[in-house]
């Protein structure tokens, strides 16, 4: 384990994730494996150091919590700061994300893939970006918010209260205007992209935690 | 005074205790959701309305096979009927209203369980979200349901 490695969270995690028991750290560290960065950072973005994240990775690799998530060439590419492939021209096969649908069952259907537009954004989200390198924000994305959220609290069940509070704060009606009906407090796929909503719930966030929403909430504009 | 969020997940705790007591700790956890313009019901319901420290409500609502399941469970005789159904739910929601009553004193009125079937006699009004956590044992789904009228209801 070199720390380079992406993990994601398992199907056997989601069900068993009532009855998991872990320390606060270890629940932070846990929900920080999105699929998408690499274990260095995500140890880095939850202040956790490498030689303590390492032994709680392996613990969460032998229970089958999560698993390794290999990347395309596009995704190494951006990690490395090589041009993309299709800047360069290549006929390599640009990368396609696959996105897990809404669902409420605990084992995940075969996944579905996404508009051309919804994979161009998923790609580049796996790049993390520096917020004054990113520019103007794009889509807020729900998945990433529910994580973020149920990073700050001690254990899922809190986080998914803290979570249900935000949005007990978010007018109805600017949900409505997105045809927002439910979120799904695993595995959200939405973005939100109206900047009256998405303020909304910054605001309910700040509220709340007394801090900002990161910049890893949002897509690339 | 609000209630703490670790008060509100009480309901949570207590519903799961009283079905993993009856079920042998076979129930497990969908992953939940929040649902903004619409309210899940089942085939049965136990509902009962929450004033004082948290305004709202909370519910539970089962498949008739969920509740079958149930009553087997504890009575391994005897014919199930409908009646039974509503009996079961009744059980649940009194479970919940007492326990909740207990803990939370006269912080947190209670109201007395409502129990229907299919949809409520009495409409109930939506409120800005609810939180909605499926439960299922032996692939039979409930649901319990939280509806907060406002995010001041709890405080962290």
């Amino acid at each position: 384990m070199t720390g380079t490695e992406i993990y994601k969270r398992t199907a056997a995690y989601e069900r068993d994730t009532g009855s998991i028991r872990l320390h606060a750290p270890e629940w932070k560290l846990l929900l920080g494996f999105d699929g998408q960065r690499s274990l260095a950072e995500v140890a880095l973005s939850m202040e956790i150091s490498f030689a303590d994240a390492l032994p709680l990775t392996e613990k969460f690799l032998q229970q089958g919590w999560i698993e390794e998530q290999p990347i395309s060439l596009d995704q190494y590419l951006k990690r490395t700061g090589a041009p993309s492939v299709s800047a360069i021209g290549s006929t390599v096969t640009p990368a396609v994300v696959w996105h897990a649908p809404r669902t409420e069952s605990s084992t995940p259907p075969p996944p579905l893939p996404l508009p051309i537009e919804k994979k161009i954004i998923e790609a580049s989200s796996a790049t993390d970006v520096t917020p004054s390198a990113q520019g103007p924000r794009g889509p807020l994305r729900v998945g990433a918010l529910v994580n973020y959220l149920l990073s700050l609290a001690d254990n899922n069940s809190l986080g998914n209260l803290l979570v249900y509070r935000v949005f007990l704060r978010v007018p109805p009606e600017l949900l409505q205007a997105e045809a927002i009906a439910s979120v799904h407090l695993v595995n959200d796929s939405s973005l939100i992209r109206g900047e009256k909503l998405q303020q909304a719930i910054a605001n309910a966030v700040n509220e709340l935690t007394k801090r900002p929403l990161p910049d890893n909430v949002f897509a690339p504009a | 005074m609000p209630l703490h969020e670790r008060d509100i997940y009480y309901f949570f705790d207590v519903t799961l205790a009283y079905l993993n007591k009856i079920t042998g700790n076979e129930i497990a956890l969908r992953n939940p959701t929040l649902e903004f313009q619409t309210l899940v019901f089942s085939a049965y319901t136990g509902l009962i309305h929450l004033k004082g420290g948290a305004e709202g409500f909370v519910y539970v609502t089962a498949s008739q096979p969920f509740l079958q399941q149930l009553y087997t469970a504890r009575h391994s005789e005897g014919r199930f009927t409908e009646e039974n159904c509503l009996d079961v739910m009744n059980d649940i929601t009194s479970e919940i209203a007492h326990n909740v009553h207990k803990r939370f004193g006269p912080s947190l009125h209670v109201s007395e369980p409502h129990i229907f079937s299919t949809v409520p006699d009495d409409p109930i009004e939506m409120p800005p979200a609810v939180f909605v956590q499926p439960i299922s044992w032996h692939n039979e789904l409930a649901y319990l349901v939280l509806g907060l009228t406002s995010s001041e209801s709890i405080q962290s």
